[in-house]
């Protein structure tokens, strides 16, 4: 209870703190480089990434963090940076496709197409850092800048394809087109 | 698309009495309200900029740096051309404002003759024996009445407004971190709805001041229009004068009102029906304007129903006066936002028991360090 509290009062002063963080200016190239790392914005230049960078926001989980629930209200896409995350679905077939995602690996990417439900629940499997991608902020970086939006969207639907066909391939009686 | 429901009758009452608190706050620090309104003005008007910068491959913070840099050397540029331009055209300009300003006292004077000739307990009205009826007596009257609190309020407000520029500079540099900080600081299992609240806000802001310009366009052509029909000089920027002012709900429109009649009345000083058609031409334009465009446009941008906006506007006014008619659509649309999200997260269980499970974690989790 003890050791709650003094966590709690940590990040409480570390968020008091933070707001003159960015007085100093701060690691901001390393940041872009790490981004570069990622898969999904590989082809992204260093200018774009300073542009996309504004939209992304960062969370830490603990392990056993719920991240979101199936049913839930997709609103955005996340990108494991460091940790591990489980993918727990109540169809099966999904449940196959993507057990669990590793850094750089990202999730719930059907929420930035559309305001649909979870199909599968997201949790921490360790403590996990990931970056989110809010739909209507991503929308509003397409309508400014198309070029980031078509090479962002390139390789999530590299992604979403891959999966597609390995849920169709434990589906034997679809077939794969 | 939204899956979330539409807010209740209990929702909608909790927004209103919201709204009305916080315009009574308001109305107690407008010197820190206005200048926090200019500066967030400016920051939308400015974003675009900012934005273009960044995709030209600076970085946020030069970007910031670099629009503050412009704005402020617009602003001395453009201070320092009024200045010149008035320096030099003080005199002229001098003579103008007394011309209408007379014509304006003299078309007053001859309604007054017919009033008291028509009806002759006017006469005794306060009223008609406060109204100077010439120049000088109208200049008199203002210096004893008014200059002296008018300087005085001058002498508040100018410190409150040097803060516009400063806070401007930190807005634009550091606000989207800041933005960053303020939903990095919210636990986990409230993260999504809380960026849903951000953007929302964000929204309702640019659709208040797009409906803004959308009303002034509106109300410029309408009265440009009718001016122009009327014969009036210079109907498109009479017009544009009247919208803005009108951007102050009723106040802003009875000051609209009195400039175009002063206007008429100096153009045909011996022809009462053009003065009278340009009053009824302002009347309909401002009934329109208040029960019509604004519910329509600015209502709307907003999502709110026109019948809730116009009752709102007087709700504003009765609470904090002026200041409340002009906040009170900008501020109802972002407590509704407010109101609405933290509704939905009250509301909603399992958001509330991830909220717990995680506390529970951190209470169990090894302290490091």
């Amino acid at each position: 209870m003890l050791l709650g509290k003094q966590t709690e009062r940590r990040q409480i002063l570390e968020v008091m703190k933070s707001p003159f963080n960015f007085l100093r200016a701060a690691a901001d190239d390393r940041r872009i480089e790490n981004l570069k790392g990622l898969s999904l914005f590989k082809r992204l230049t260093a200018r774009e990434l300073r542009e996309l960078d504004l939209l992304l926001h960062e969370r830490s989980y603990q392990a056993d963090e719920v991240i979101f629930d199936e049913g839930d209200t997709g609103l955005g896409l996340y990108i494991v940076v460091s940790g591990r995350v489980k993918i727990v679905s109540s169809h099966a077939a999904l449940q196959r496709v993507t057990p669990e995602c590793g850094p750089g690996d990202f999730f719930g990417e059907l929420a930035l197409f559309e305001e649909s439900q979870r199909t599968a629940r997201a949790v921490a499997g360790e403590p996990t850092q990931v970056l989110a991608l809010f739909r209507t902020e991503f929308f509003s970086l397409l309508e400014r800048d198309r070029g980031i939006g078509l090479k962002i969207l390139f390789e999530l639907s590299r992604t979403v394809v891959g999966r597609a066909r390995k849920l169709l391939a434990s589906q034997p009686h679809l077939p794969i087109v | 698309m939204r899956n979330e429901p539409e807010p209740g009758v209990l929702t909608w009452g909790v927004i209103i009495m919201i709204t009305c608190l916080i315009l009574y706050l308001f109305e107690r620090v407008l010197w820190l309200v206005v200048p926090g309104l200019l500066v967030l003005v400016g920051y939308y008007c400015l974003q675009p900029l900012m934005q273009a910068l960044v995709r030209a491959g600076l970085k946020h913070r030069t970007a910031g740096k670099v629009v503050t840099g412009l704005l402020f050397l617009v602003t001395v540029l453009g201070v320092t051309l009024l200045l010149y331009v008035a320096a030099t055209r003080v005199a002229g300009w001098q003579a103008t404002t007394a011309h209408y300003v007379q014509g304006g006292l003299d078309f007053l004077g001859k309604t007054q003759g017919v009033l008291a000739e028509k009806l002759p307990l006017m006469k005794r009205s306060a009223l008609l024996r406060s109204t100077p009826m010439n120049l000088d007596a109208a200049s008199d009257q203002f210096v004893d009445k008014y200059l002296g609190r008018l300087l005085l309020q001058l002498v508040h407000w100018l410190p409150s407004l040097l803060l516009v520029p400063y806070l401007m500079y930190f807005m634009l540099q550091d606000g989207n971190r800041l933005k960053k900080q303020v939903i990095r600081s919210v636990p986990n299992a409230f993260f999504e709805k809380t960026l849903l609240m951000f953007d929302r806000v964000d929204h309702s802001l640019q659709s208040y001041l797009v409906g803004l310009m959308k009303l002034t366009f509106l109300d410029t052509t309408c009265l440009g229009l009718g001016l122009w029909l009327l014969g009036i000089s210079h109907p498109v920027l009479l017009g544009l004068m009247a919208a803005v002012l009108a951007w102050l709900p009723y106040v802003g429109s009875a000051a609209g009102g009195v400039l175009v009649t002063m206007v008429a009345a100096t153009d045909y000083p011996k022809d009462p029906a053009t003065i009278y058609g340009c009053v009824v031409l302002f009347i309909c334009v401002r009934l329109l304007d208040d029960f019509v465009f604004l519910p329509m446009t600015v209502g709307r941008s907003l999502r709110f129903h026109p019948v809730l906006s116009v009752l709102m506007l007087f709700m504003g006014a009765a609470v904090a006066g002026p200041a409340g008619l002009l906040l009170v659509l900008p501020v109802m649309g972002v407590v509704a936002v407010i109101t609405e999200t933290l509704g939905q997260i009250i509301t909603d269980q399992r958001l509330r028991a991830r909220y717990r499970q995680a506390r529970q974690l951190q209470r169990t989790m090894p302290e490091v360090g």
